[in-house]
């Protein structure tokens, strides 16, 4: 009797030490698979002038699905860095030779990922350590720049745009006389009644033109 | 009549055993003046301090500093000389590892509930609303479960070994012990201390288990998370560097708890409320080495990412 509850309780032991060691090993096996450990995997690199951020661990996306990581990063010369990335063995057959690898973000404020766009159909899969053409990244100081010309542009525009406002409101030119000096404005007014008186009576004209025996014909 | 036998306790169970306590008992009635260590053998650890010489209470302090440090050299001296308690390890295990499982899976289930609903409102303010499953399972794994369950652990298991060793103690059992020629270390600290550090880490990693469940079932109460996609958001903010050092950690705080609790019991003054103040010295100073050991691994875990 003794003997048979010492085994039951030895029994659940037993229970109890698999199922924490089987918890732990199935979270182990998730968390290295994010990391490409347990899958298998090839290896191709890319030459950038910029790797503007990049750091080992980031993703790498194909099509926008994360298909494998960034392995190292290393500087290739004083002008280059060589990124190396590990990319699951399965997606292999759909990035040809000839796709192309930029560095994009995962948001406003989120982490560098390295995009790699597909190549054209009917050319070759790549092959291990492949090199894949770069595209650089669109840098922030490179956008803030030209950004920096259009503002300066747009500040000379308004200030043109303002004096040309203010001398209309002022009353200078034509436009500015026609708009602000009630004189000048009175006397466009009886010009145009003047010319409304013109044009009718020449439509009187024209009426009994038409009934004149000298257009006939016409 | 078996039954009867088992509850008395393991010294009880041999007749040579029995008479060689009644032989110890004897003896120590003969000399009532003798204190109670005296007749032990050279290599035991001092038991608890000697009443007669008055000391400071800085000097207390540092006895008892002293004392479990040895303790703890002693238990690192028995643990590699056999013979190995195998059998009382494993029944050790059941009773300190098995039978703690409802309580802190109870009390995962709740911390991951609860933390989920209380994280809600602040990340919903950034609407970050998403991020909730990624944040509390980093929280769990890295220190919410390892901290409370080994605090729920050395409240139950801390003081179970205190009380259980000192009353051992009180009824003279492991002088008896030592008398009849079986080691009370080994036999009693040894299986204790390693159960309980052995057992933690399991105990850790089921309770981080089950706190992810209750977070996910707090997710699920305002609208609707699928458990694939909830799973696939902790798993990918997770790296090793969450989850192996609070898992080594597990070990150090299980260790903490067992030798903490056998060394009040174990070290306990001969009298009833010896029983209590064992029980409760060991819950206090385990929950208080627990949070000692948390600080001094994040200062070296923190060390090492960066």
């Amino acid at each position: 009797m003794h003997m048979k509850k010492d085994a039951g309780h030895n029994i659940r032991l037993g229970v109890f030490v698999s199922l924490g060691i089987a918890v732990f090993i199935v979270g182990i096996y998730f968390i290295g698979e994010k990391q490409q450990l347990f899958r298998k995997t090839f290896r191709v690199s890319g030459v950038f002038k910029d790797v503007a951020g990049l750091q080992a661990g980031n993703n790498v996306r194909f099509s926008g699905i994360n298909v494998g990581t960034v392995e190292d990063i290393r500087i290739a010369s004083d002008s280059s860095a060589r990124v190396e990335v590990l990319i699951g063995e399965d997606t292999r057959k759909f990035i040809k030779k000839n796709a192309v690898a930029g560095i994009g973000s995962e948001g406003l404020m989120g982490n560098r990922v390295l995009i790699i766009t597909p190549g054209t159909g009917g050319q070759a899969e790549i092959e291990d350590n492949d090199t894949l053409g770069t595209v650089q990244p669109i840098n922030m100081d490179d956008i803030l720049i030209s950004l920096k010309t259009t503002i300066d542009n747009t500040s000379k525009i308004t200030d043109d745009l303002s004096e040309i406002t203010g001398s209309i409101q002022s009353g200078k030119g034509t436009i500015g006389r026609l708009l602000m000096n009630p004189s000048d404005a009175q006397k466009f007014d009886s010009t145009l009644v003047n010319l409304k008186e013109g044009s009718a009576g020449f439509r009187i004209l024209m009426e009994k033109a038409k009934k004149s025996w000298l257009l006939w014909g016409f | 009549m078996q039954q009867s036998q088992e509850e008395r306790g393991p010294l009880e169970n041999g007749s040579p055993k029995e008479k060689q306590r009644i032989i110890r008992r004897i003896v120590s009635q003969l000399t009532p003046h003798q204190s109670q260590n005296s007749h032990l053998e050279g290599d035991i650890a001092p038991k608890g301090l000697p009443e007669a010489i008055p000391v400071s209470r800085m000097g207390a302090f540092f006895l008892k500093v002293s004392s479990l440090t040895i303790f703890t050299l002693r238990f690192f001296k028995e643990v590699f000389r056999p013979p190995y308690e195998f059998h009382e390890l494993a029944k050790q295990s059941f009773l300190i590892g098995y039978k703690s499982f409802p309580l802190v899976g109870i009390t995962g289930f709740i911390i991951g509930l609860v933390l989920t609903i209380q994280s809600r409102p602040t990340l919903a303010k950034f609407g970050a609303e998403a991020w909730l499953p990624a944040m509390v399972a980093v929280s769990i794994i890295r220190e919410i479960g390892p901290a409370i369950t080994a605090l729920i652990f050395a409240g139950k298991v801390g003081s179970g070994i205190g009380a259980e060793l000192a009353s051992m103690n009180v009824t003279e059992q492991i002088d008896a012990m030592q008398v009849s020629g079986t080691n009370p270390f080994k036999y009693l600290v040894v299986t204790r201390v390693l159960s309980a550090t052995l057992m933690l880490p399991i105990l850790v990693i089921l309770s981080d288990a089950i706190g992810l469940f209750g977070s996910y079932v707090a997710v699920n109460l305002n609208g609707h998370v699928s458990a694939y996609l909830y799973f696939s958001q902790i798993f990918q903010s997770l790296e090793y560097k969450d989850l192996l050092p609070a898992f080594v950690k597990t070990f150090f705080f299980g260790f903490a708890v067992g030798i903490i609790g056998c060394y009040e019991g174990y070290n306990a003054n001969k009298g009833t409320e010896g029983v209590g103040k064992a029980a409760n010295a060991a819950v206090v100073f385990a929950s208080l080495m627990v949070f000692i050991i948390d600080m001094i691994a994040v200062q070296i875990t923190s060390l090492f990412q960066n």
